[in-house]
Order: structure tokens, then C-alpha cells, then sequence
């Protein structure tokens, strides 16, 4: 069938929107009618080659949370059929490997196979322009067209009545923050917890520490709009920069330092981690949800804190959370108050403004940008 | 010095306010002038005699008598009097009561287990928890009261182990300090950190009293989906709302398939068991409510001769469930008394409006009677 997608030919150049011809799914894949994308900002590290060596090269569709239905499937496919409502986990979760019967399907093992930007099941393509084959970005999912086929293991059925332009948002950006507060940081009432960097990460990482019962949530970030939506998203105080937030450390923890610090800046910065690191105090949990850059080999981290101070550094995929537990709980949550999703979509555009969503996004103008197809 | 007190004189008895008189603090011991006491369901335990150990099994504990009494373990007062070598509180700091006392130095206090501090073990003896004798005196001379988890806050004055006193800021109401000592930790930690309820989590709590209630704002704050509380009384019920529930019902038998089609037939991630008594036939109902994997906390005082429950073994088993006990929610008394005072200040736990009614020591039976009857949430008695 003939659909369209933005595709990225070249690193550094614009997302081109242009008809695409996809096949049908095969054994194990399901074609979807996608209705929402969100534009998170790791597909723009595809643009910028930050994740180069662990993501796919141009060219290639980009997109990883998606939300739509589902027209067809191919053999042997039994958890989802037509007409039902799915998000797309941006890791696939198998249930069969070891890390999925471990109860960590974030890190299931298919999701080795995201660098290759083929089909998981055979390792070949569904998605063709301009006569060549053409790559899937993050998670093999390819979000940011009108249609796709996915792998069934990146299904996870949703119920028909939830809105799917907020729905797309769990598949990565929603679950990664809240999951980095509530499982990651294992947020306990009454913490005192600094989430570093309030994009669509940390916006959500406020919301999970503050549904976790948080005493203090502090909110750093630059941009003034952001500290704002902080403070609706549940956030106690904010600051500006990491320093001004150790200048308040008597204010916010009575110089205990925090219990929990959760980074989630645009790029990962091995020097914004050292400072930030010494927000956290004595068994602090120091959460790496942001992305460093593949290329960087070194941190600023002054080891001894982690001994004398058994302060703990931890890394969190998709917030450590399980797609098919945590996609539908999310949810739940949202279909009950307890989660704003809503105040998180700052902007919606068709797929043809995508280059001027990205642009806002870089301009620090939106929490969260969605292409909405419908 | 001379001083009051209410006592109680045998199991079924009424309190009656007797003078006392209260030694010197000896080594390690303070003088605390109780300002606030609260009524807590266990000093009724004693009153029923569910809390009483069985007169044959008195010699086998080392109990030459319990009588006369002095009730109280909840409280907030100010120190008196120090003795030697005290050095965690001073004259006139603001101290909580600590019903389980923390040594800082035994196998569980090391462990960051200081609910279950091995200096809590002579709870029913007479006589300090320093060098096992007697402070107070009856002033008629007709013996040495047992002080009730070696407090006695039923008493304007006590002597008390430093063990069992933690020094907390003088700007906190000693109302609030009262109620945090025993009846808002337990609840609120039965939830947090016994059940560990989870952000998402859907909860039960089956009873809603001073415990209950505090378990409710526990598991509310802790991020759950769905807050159920269960009780008959339904003063109980709205007072659960206020205090962060979703729903309530009037039994477990009601509440068992609503819970079943709120969460599509997985049932409860946590129940929580905080009746004023906890008869063993009530379990049947709680471990049901809870779904597979899930945890059922244990919190009311059963009586204390009950041996047995009914647990069906089978299901505990298939659907790998668990029951887990708690005294004083697992919390430690010297980390998470002033962590929750904190919150208080800060806005997020409510204690102001646990209150229902106040009442002078002489009033004290009718505290207990309003409690009997269901109207209080929590009586304290604000001493003169």
C-alpha cells in the first residue's frame, strides 16, 4: 500500500514527507493505522548523529511512540487483531527472554536488534522510497508516517476509549520520567528528590516522584516556561542551574542532600553529572535517564562520594518499566485524574509541520510536541 | 513528687484517677510532665483483657502482677527532669512518647529495625527498663503500678527511659506529637512501608479508626490507583474520604465484588487489617480481597490467647500471597516521628483533623466509651 512518512535521507538535513510504499506484515508483524506520534527528543539524536553506532543511519523514518489501530496482522500473531487500539512499547517486549522473565521486559533482548532499523522478524525491510529500502528509526517502529508495520512484541493493546493522540505519549517519553521516579529511584513518601532537566522526561519524572508521595520535588531548568509547568506537574521549588540549586540545599534538605536526583536533560553531559551528582546525599540514588552521547567515554564523578557516602549511580531504559504492566497502569492513572497528560501536549501539528515541531522543540517552546494524523 | 493518674485496676474495670507518686529519675531515666495523651484502641486491649496475658502464663513471663495499671502510650510532654548521664534530651525539650523504645544499640536498632528494639521485651513487667525497678507508688501505699509500654502517659508525670523519649521541635502542637507517638505512625507506615504500596497500587484497608485512617493517608500518599476503606460506621467512612480514600464500604462481603470488577478481576495489590480487633475469621475475607502476588498486612491487635485464623493455605500458596505482621508500621520511631512531623508541617499529612474530641483526665471514660460507640476518630486527653 502507498502511505506517506517523514523520512531523514541525510544527518543534519530537514525530515522529508513524501509517499512511501509499505508491504504487508508478515508472520509474527501487524500493520497499523497510526493516529499519533510523539516527537520525542532521541529521534532528533538521529538527526544530530548523537546516538550514532547504537541507532540506525539515514536514511530512515523516524518516530518511537506511537499510537494507533490495528488493520492487520500477519501469521502466528495472537495478542492483538483488527480494529484493536494499540501503543507501541518503544522496546519490544518478547515475555520469553531472560531479561522479560525477570520482570525487566525494558530491557528485553530484541531490542538489540534497534540498531539494525529492520524488520525484528526477519531482518529485512516492509517500508520503500524512491525506489530503495528504507530504515526504521528508534525501536524498529517508524512512528512518524500515516501507517507502519511492527513487530507484535511492540503491541501493547490498549482499551478503544482512551484518546490515542495522549496514549502515544506512554509508548515512551510518559512511562520513561514517571518510571524514573517511581522505579528507578524507587521514590518513598516523604523523599526529598531533583529531577535535572524538565523536557518530556523530567516533566513526567516530577509527576511520578510527586504520585510517590514526595516531600520535595525540585525542578532545574533553565527555561522559565519549563520551571512553571514544573510547579503545575507537582514540583515544590525550582532552580534555574544545578549550582543554584546546591546554594539551596539548606532550604530544600536541610543539607541532608537529596534523596533521590534524576537526570533528564536534553543530552547527557558527563560534567552536568558530576556537579549534579553532588546534589544527592548520604544512599542518594542517582538516576542516569538522559542520553550521553555514544561517543563520550568519561564522567565527572567524584567516585569517593560513591564508597564514603554509598551514594548509588543508576541507569534507567524506559524508566525501568515493564510495557505491558506500565502502558496500561499509566493509563489507568490518567483515565483517573492521577496522571496529567494533557497539560503535558503543549502542541499538535500535522506530519507536514514536523520540521517546525522539532524546531519548537529546540527552542525550548513545548513540553511535548504531537503529530496528530487524523 | 506527687502526681495523677488514671489506672486501672483489673480487666473490665473502669479508669479511675489515683495520686502517685513518682521517684527521681535514676541513671538514664527522665521525668516527662505529660501535656498530651491520646486514646489509643491498645490501652482499651487492656481494659477487655485481649492484651492480657492469661493469669497461668503470668509466672512463665516473669509478671507478678499487673495490677494496678497506668494506661497511656501515646504522648507528647515536656522533660522535667533528667538523669545521670542522659544526654538526648534536656530540660524543658519537647519529646514524643516512643511506645516501642529504640536503644540504638541491639542486634534489630543496628539493623534499622528499631520497632522491634530488643529493650521493648518486658513490656508487661513492672519497673524501669533500666535496672528493673519501680519509680511510682500507689500514694495509698498499696503497691507499684505496671505503667502500660513503660509510659503511662495517663499520668500528669512519669519516669521513662530515654530509650522511649525523642526530643522533636518545640514549634509542633503536642497535640500532633501525640497522635504521631503510636496510632498515625502505625497506619501510616502499615501502608508505606509494611505493604509498600507502590505508585498505581489498588489498596484496601479494612477498618477505619485511628490506625485505619492514618493507613489510608498512607497509601493515598504513597501514589495508590484506588484507596478503599472498609468500615461499618458511616461517620468512619466519610472521614476516610477526607482522608485521600477513592471508595468505602461497609464490609468485605460488599466491598469483594466491586474490588473484583475495579480491577478486572486481579483484585488488591495490598490489604491492610486495622479492625479494633482482629478475629482470626476476618482473614478469610482479607487474604480474598487480596489478588495474585499480593500482600496482606496485619495491624490490629488480635486477641492475645487466639491461635487460630482462617487462611485458606491453598490459595496463600497457588497465588503466592503473603501476610506480613507490623508493630509500629516497621518504622523507626527516632527516623520517622520527626520525618512525619515534617509532613505535617509541610501540609501533607493531616493530624489536626484526626481529632474528634478532647477530654480532661477525669473525663477519660468517657473518651473510651465514645470510642466503644464509634464517634471519635481520635480522643486525646489533654492534661490540666
Amino acid at each position: 500500500m502507498k502511505t506517506k512518512a517523514a523520512i531523514l535521507w541525510e544527518r543534519n538535513t530537514p525530515w522529508s514527507v513524501e509517499e512511501i510504499e509499505l508491504d504487508p506484515p508478515k508472520a509474527g508483524e501487524v500493520l497499523v493505522k497510526l493516529s499519533a506520534s510523539g516527537m520525542c527528543h532521541s529521534d532528533e539524536h538521529l538527526v544530530t548523529g548523537d546516538l550514532a553506532g547504537a541507532t540506525p543511519e539515514p536514511p530512515l523514518i523516524g518516530g518511537h511512540e506511537g499510537a494507533g489501530v490495528v488493520l492487520e496482522v500477519g501469521d502466528g500473531v495472537f495478542s492483538v487483531q483488527p480494529g484493536d487500539h494499540v501503543v507501541f512499547g518503544f522496546v519490544p517486549a518478547c515475555g520469553r527472554c531472560p531479561s522479560c522473565a525477570e520482570g525487566h521486559s525494558n530491557l528485553c533482548d530484541m531490542g538489540s536488534l534497534t540498531a539494525t532499523g529492520l524488520q525484528i522478524t526477519d531482518g529485512t525491510s516492509r517500508h520503500h522510497a524512491r525506489g530503495q529500502d528504507i530504515l526504521l528509526g528508534i525501536g524498529n517502529l517508524g512512528t512518524f508516517a500515516h501507517h507502519t508495520v511492527v513487530h507484535e512484541a511492540s503491541c501493547i493493546k490498549i482499551d478503544p476509549d482512551l484518546p490515542l493522540d495522549r496514549a502515544c505519549l506512554l509508548g515512551c517519553g510518559v512511562v520513561t520520567g514517571w518510571g524514573s521516579a517511581v522505579y528507578a529511584a524507587d521514590v518513598q513518601p516523604g523523599d526529598t528528590v531533583a529531577v535535572v532537566g524538565i523536557g518530556g522526561i523530567g516533566s513526567n519524572a516530577v509527576q511520578g516522584a510527586k504520585l510517590a508521595g514526595a516531600r520535595v520535588v525540585a525542578a532545574i531548568d533553565p527555561v522559565e516556561f519549563k520551571r512553571e509547568k514544573a510547579m503545575e506537574f507537582g514540583a515544590t521549588h525550582t532552580h534555574s542551574s544545578v549550582e543554584e540549586a546546591l546554594g539551596a540545599l539548606g532550604e530544600t534538605t536541610w543539607d541532608r542532600g537529596f534523596d533521590k536526583v534524576i537526570m533528564t536533560i536534553g543530552v547527557g553531559n558527563g560534567d552536568v553529572l558530576g556537579q549534579a551528582f553532588h546534589l544527592g546525599g548520604k544512599r542518594s540514588k542517582i538516576v542516569v535517564t538522559n542520553i550521553h552521547p555514544a561517543a563520550e567515554q568519561s564522567i565527572a564523578v567524584p567516585a569517593v562520594f560513591l564508597t564514603v557516602f554509598e551514594k548509588q549511580l543508576i541507569g534507567s531504559l524506559f524508566g525501568s518499566a515493564n510495557p505491558r504492566k506500565d502502558i496500561p497502569r499509566l493509563l489507568e492513572l490518567y483515565t483517573q485524574g492521577q496522571l496529567d497528560l494533557d497539560g503535558l501536549v503543549t502542541r499538535t501539528y500535522p506530519l507536514e509541520d514536523i520540521n517546525q515541531g522539532y524546531a519548537d522543540m529546540n527552542d525550548g517552546k513545548n513540553i511535548r510536541g504531537v503529530l496528530v494524523y487524523d | 513528687m506527687k502526681s495523677r493518674a488514671a489506672v486501672l485496676r483489673g480487666v473490665g474495670q473502669d479508669w479511675q484517677i489515683e495520686e502517685i507518686e513518682v521517684d527521681p529519675p535514676k541513671t538514664g531515666e527522665v521525668i516527662v510532665e505529660w501535656k498530651v495523651a491520646g486514646l489509643c484502641h491498645s490501652d482499651e486491649h487492656l481494659v477487655t483483657g485481649d492484651m492480657v496475658p492469661p493469669e497461668e502464663t503470668w509466672e512463665m513471663m516473669g509478671i507478678e502482677d499487673m495490677w494496678p495499671a497506668i494506661g497511656g502510650h501515646e504522648g507528647a510532654g515536656v522533660v522535667a527532669e533528667v538523669g545521670p548521664g542522659v544526654s538526648s534530651v534536656a530540660v524543658g525539650d519537647h519529646v514524643s512518647a516512643s511506645f516501642v523504645p529504640s536503644c540504638g544499640k541491639c542486634r534489630y536498632c543496628s539493623t534499622g529495625r528499631q520497632n522491634l528494639c530488643d529493650a521493648g521485651a518486658g513490656a508487661f513487667l513492672k519497673g524501669m527498663i533500666t535496672d528493673g525497678t519501680s519509680r511510682h507508688h500507689m500514694a495509698d501505699g498499696n503497691g507499684d503500678p505496671m505503667l502500660f509500654a513503660k509510659l503511662g502517659t495517663f499520668a500528669n508525670h512519669s519516669c521513662v527511659s530515654e530509650d522511649q523519649v525523642i526530643k522533636v521541635d518545640t514549634d509542633l502542637p503536642l497535640e500532633s506529637v501525640a497522635l504521631v507517638s503510636c496510632g498515625v505512625a502505625t497506619g501510616w507506615g502499615s501502608a508505606t512501608n509494611r505493604a509498600a504500596v507502590s505508585a498505581g497500587d489498588v489498596v484496601v484497608v479494612v477498618g477505619i479508626g485511628g490506625i485505619g485512617i492514618n493507613a489510608v493517608q498512607g497509601a493515598a500518599m504513597a501514589g495508590a490507583r484506588k484507596v478503599i476503606a472498609v468500615d461499618p460506621i458511616e461517620f468512619k467512612r466519610e472521614k476516610a474520604m477526607e482522608f485521600g480514600a477513592t471508595e468505602t464500604f461497609t464490609s468485605m462481603e460488599e466491598a469483594l465484588p466491586s474490588v473484583m470488577e475495579m480491577t478486572q478481576g486481579m483484585m488488591a495489590d495490598k490489604v491492610i487489617m486495622t479492625p479494633g480487633v482482629l478475629y482470626g475469621d476476618l482473614m478469610a475475607l482479607g487474604t480474598q480481597l487480596a489478588g495474585k502476588g499480593g500482600t496482606i498486612v496485619v495491624t490490629g491487635v488480635a486477641p492475645m490467647t487466639q491461635t487460630e485464623s482462617s487462611v485458606n493455605l491453598f490459595e496463600l500458596a497457588m497465588w503466592n500471597k503473603e501476610i506480613k505482621g507490623t508493630i509500629f508500621g516497621s518504622l523507626n520511631p527516632r527516623a520517622d516521628i520527626p520525618r512525619l512531623l515534617n509532613l505535617y508541617r509541610d501540609g501533607q499529612l493531616k493530624l489536626d483533623e484526626l481529632i474528634t474530641n478532647r477530654y480532661t483526665l477525669d473525663q477519660i471514660n468517657d473518651g473510651y466509651q465514645a470510642m466503644r460507640d464509634g464517634t471519635n476518630i481520635r480522643g486525646v486527653v489533654v492534661h490540666g
